[in-house]
């Protein structure tokens, strides 16, 4: 019954959808306000998903129907499933085994790879284009970001979230001794989710909507579903990694918001990468640093 | 499975247009792809043709002024200005002093308006949309200060045949000065964004190159010739109106890339503010308009402005009635259009928007009939049957 | 060579007010000399019509009922109106004036669109003759 509950109700399900809206809605409102706009009312997201849950869905000529329908099934449920893992809003993980971080980072790949799928399985121009770009990106961000989130596995010597963020809170914050890991990860987020400035795989003004260019209805909801509950679940790693790990509920949201304020702020004050230059950023220096700075970690391990 | 354009020939082409994200107006591009790369290039236009020239024929010569103010919705004043110069000229009247520096008062604050109007769009097509609202926002500025000078924020309709319809009081010189003070600070800013922004600069720096030859050889004018070193400015080398008794300073650049284009654009401003202020300070006396005659002498004339595009050409003709014979027009984006197609050429596909923004295209301004030489079938000019059939077939 | 060089605007724009305007809960002043809905008086008016022939989009009738008992309607069409401003130029006795109030011109219904001017038996007789005609206003020209 409880594990029912887990998936439907909270963490996963309806809570995490709409924390998912609601942190989407902050980060639109932040940016507008960075902008000196107005910005989205609070509803906003949660008006747009009614809206695209309720219309028809057009399956274009040429596409493989069953596909088309199952790929944001897959990447929602994908990352609905992550969530069951992570310690979302300061609670404890509801399942949690050996190695689980491993099966996390997992999950939230499905989102970005059934992206990136759904849009080569159609035949649109511009979805193919942004399919190749998508997968494009994962390739290049995805190395760095799981060496970033392997950093403080190494120094807890565990490859389980919940020893991890025990481990991160009863020592110094990890910002400070691994501030290349941190700021890898940030960024790597930025990436897994396509923000500006690494929203190449989805320029308006280059190829429409990228990937998702012919899905209107439940599908394209499905998909900004599951975007939001990836932003939750990355901020809630990375604010438990290297923030202090977990702690009082309200401390620990507002640390993730402090997160995701920085995250507006970058999306604001950054121009679009080429995607040439996105993947050349992610393989010069994200993977070098963070590399480097695993190396320093594992003989520094060595050392004591 | 059915199969798209994309797998014919193993070539792989993205249509940008007539409808897309990008293009603010309808134009059609097809850019053939190699991975990232693009290969080749075309183009097709005419979405937006209006019929504004033959509209001229059976429309008054004051009634024409009106129409031809609506070629461009971004530089309608110019449009205005060089038809009311050509008219004039035919006429046999000249603008009193004061009119034409009202002419040119408002012209320039036009060219800030469409200036800052195109950073914003440049900016967001390469995805810096926070450059774009605020470049967006201070535009508002001058919005406000033609409204308040003409009575209209778009279409101002300042010109009239013989001169011009709105003063500038006292009070109006002050609210054009404080607004041009805040813009100057902001502009400023901007030109610090522009050219010292590192992530915009990788997206603009060593972009688009066009040399000086190539831009001779193609023929491109205005600010997009300026940036490659080309020193054309008919308000420089063709004074009109005010501009003899108020010179301009050229501003060039010599990269021929987008950077220098934003920054010839940018410094551009400067200069029009500075002209504005000049204007303001010794602003002649005297009438606003002179009488000009209901039906024009006959004869044909020439009339060149210089356009926020560039070099804007208007050919008039008259019979002696009181509707013109003849109206042409050629607008700057004309002659720039060629350059997209030349230089998007070994770029990648995320540069296009960039570079086809960097020459400030109005579509719906160049879309107008072109009589196609075509040597093969041996043929000059089309009848109208020829012309209706073509039109057929074209939107079928 | 800096990088996110706005960051000084986007800070300082979190403790501004936004610059979007709440347009119908707050409305900016009209300038002095915005042009909008067009306004005639019969004082001076000799009836030339020169304001209707010069008029670019048709915007303008100027219907003469009686010449030499100067009875004239000004028919104005404000949905083809461009607000140009040419009428006011073209008329030799300066009866027309584009005043800075009245800009708000959307409405429902194309009635609106469709203003008299002159005096009140006149529009009358002009409004009996169109409906006399049957609905299409516009056939009545009588100009």
């Amino acid at each position: 019954m409880s594990a029912i509950a887990a998936l439907l109700i909270f963490p996963g399900g309806v809570f995490l959808l709409l924390v998912g809206m609601i942190y989407e809605w902050i980060d639109r409102k932040l940016v507008a306000r960075f902008q000196n706009r107005m910005g989205p009312r609070w509803f906003q997201p949660l008006a747009d998903t009614i809206k695209l849950l309720a219309k028809e869905e057009v399956v274009p000529d040429g596409v493989d129907a069953r596909l088309f329908f199952t790929l944001p099934v897959i990447a929602l449920a994908g990352a609905m499933t992550a969530a069951l893992y992570v310690p979302l809003v300061g609670f404890e993980a509801s399942y949690s085994f050996s190695g689980d971080l491993i099966v996390t980072v997992y999950m939230l790949s499905l989102l970005t790879l059934g992206t990136g799928l759904a849009g080569a399985n159609t035949l649109n121009r511009f979805s193919l284009i942004g399919a190749t770009r998508t997968l494009t990106q994962l390739f290049s961000y995805e190395a760095p970001f799981l060496l970033a989130l392997l950093g403080p596995a190494i120094v807890a010597d565990s490859w389980q979230i919940g020893e991890i963020t025990d481990y991160a809170g009863d020592h110094v914050w990890l910002l400070v001794t691994q501030p290349i890991g941190f700021l890898v990860a940030l960024i790597g987020l930025m990436g897994k989710l396509e923000l500006p400035p690494f929203d190449a795989p989805e320029a308006e003004t280059e190829i429409v909507a990228g990937a998702l260019t012919e899905y209107s209805g439940r599908g394209l909801a499905l998909f900004h579903l599951g975007k939001g509950v990836e932003l939750v679940i990355g901020l809630t790693l990375v604010a438990a990694f290297y923030l202090g790990g977990v702690t009082h509920p309200l401390i620990f949201v507002a640390k993730t918001l402090a997160l995701l304020s920085i995250l507006a702020g970058l999306q604001a004050l950054m121009t679009r990468l080429r995607i040439d230059q996105t993947v050349g950023l992610w393989w010069r220096y994200g993977a070098l640093l963070v590399l480097a700075q695993f190396l320093a970690l594992i003989v520094w391990e060595g050392v004591m | 499975m059915p199969t798209t354009p994309t797998q014919e020939n193993d070539v792989f082409r993205i249509p940008i247009g007539p409808q897309h994200p990008a293009l603010k107006e309808p134009g059609h591009f097809e850019f053939t792809v190699d991975g990232e790369v693009v290969t080749a290039a075309t183009l097709r236009l005419g979405y937006v043709h209006r019929g504004i020239e033959k509209g001229t024929e059976g429309r008054n010569w004051i009634q024409s002024l009106y129409l031809l103010e609506r070629v461009c919705g971004i530089c309608s004043h110019v449009h205005a200005t060089a038809y009311c110069l050509g008219v004039e000229k035919l006429a046999g009247v000249e603008a009193p002093p004061r009119a034409q520096a009202i002419r040119v008062l408002v012209a320039e604050l036009e060219r800030i308006h469409s200036h800052m109007l195109w950073l914003g769009v440049a900016a967001h097509e390469a995805g810096f949309d926070m450059l774009f609202m605020y470049s967006w926002r201070d535009r508002e500025t001058v919005m406000n200060l033609l409204e308040g000078i003409t009575g209209n924020r778009v279409n101002y309709s300042a010109n009239q045949l013989g001169g011009v319809k709105c003063d500038i009081d006292g009070e109006q010189a002050d609210d054009i000065r404080v607004g041009l003070d805040f813009l100057e600070g902001r502009i400023k800013h901007y030109l610090d964004v522009v050219s010292q922004d590192t992530m915009f600069l990788r997206r603009t720096r060593g972009i688009g190159v066009m040399t000086r030859e190539d831009c001779e050889r193609m023929g491109i004018v205005g600010p997009t010739a300026r940036a490659s070193g080309v020193e054309l400015d008919l308000r420089v080398h063709a004074p009109y109106a005010a501009y003899p008794e108020h010179p301009v300073n050229l501003v060039t650049a010599t990269a021929g890339d987008l950077e220098a284009r934003f920054i010839v654009r940018v410094n551009e401003l400067f200069e029009s503010i500075r002209l504005i202020r000049e204007i303001l300070d010794d602003l002649p006396e005297g009438d606003l308009s002179v009488r000009v005659p209901r039906r024009i002498p006959a004869g044909e004339t020439i009339s060149r402005v210089e356009a926020p595009r560039g070099e804007l050409f208007y050919y008039i003709k008259s019979n002696r009635s009181d509707m013109a014979d003849r109206v042409k027009v050629r607008t700057p984006t004309l002659p720039n259009m060629a350059s997209v197609l030349e230089i998007a050429v070994g770029h990648q596909l995320a540069d296009i928007p960039m570079i086809l923004t960097g020459i400030d295209p109005c579509f719906s301004c160049n879309d107008r009939m072109v009589a196609i030489n075509d040597p093969s079938r041996g043929e000059q000019a089309w009848t109208w049957e020829q012309l209706r059939q073509y039109g057929i077939e074209y939107y079928r | 060579m800096r990088l996110g060089s706005m960051w000084r605007d986007a800070l300082s724009a979190l403790v501004r007010e936004p610059a979007t305007q709440q347009y119908p809960f707050e409305r900016l002043q009209a300038p002095e000399h915005l042009r909008s809905k067009l306004h005639w008086d019969l004082t001076n008016c000799t009836g030339c019509g020169l304001c209707a022939k010069d008029c670019p989009s048709d915007a303008i009738d100027v219907i003469v009922l009686d010449k030499k008992a100067r009875k004239f309607v000004f028919r104005y069409h404000v949905d083809r109106c461009t607000f140009c401003s040419q009428c006011v130029m073209s008329c030799p006795k300066k009866c027309l004036e584009m005043a800075n109030d009245e800009w708000e011109l959307a409405s429902l219904t194309p009635d609106d669109f469709l203003v008299y001017y002159g005096n009140e038996e006149d529009v009358e007789t002009v409004l009996a003759a169109a409906a006399s005609n049957g609905a299409d206003a516009s056939s009545t020209d009588t100009e």
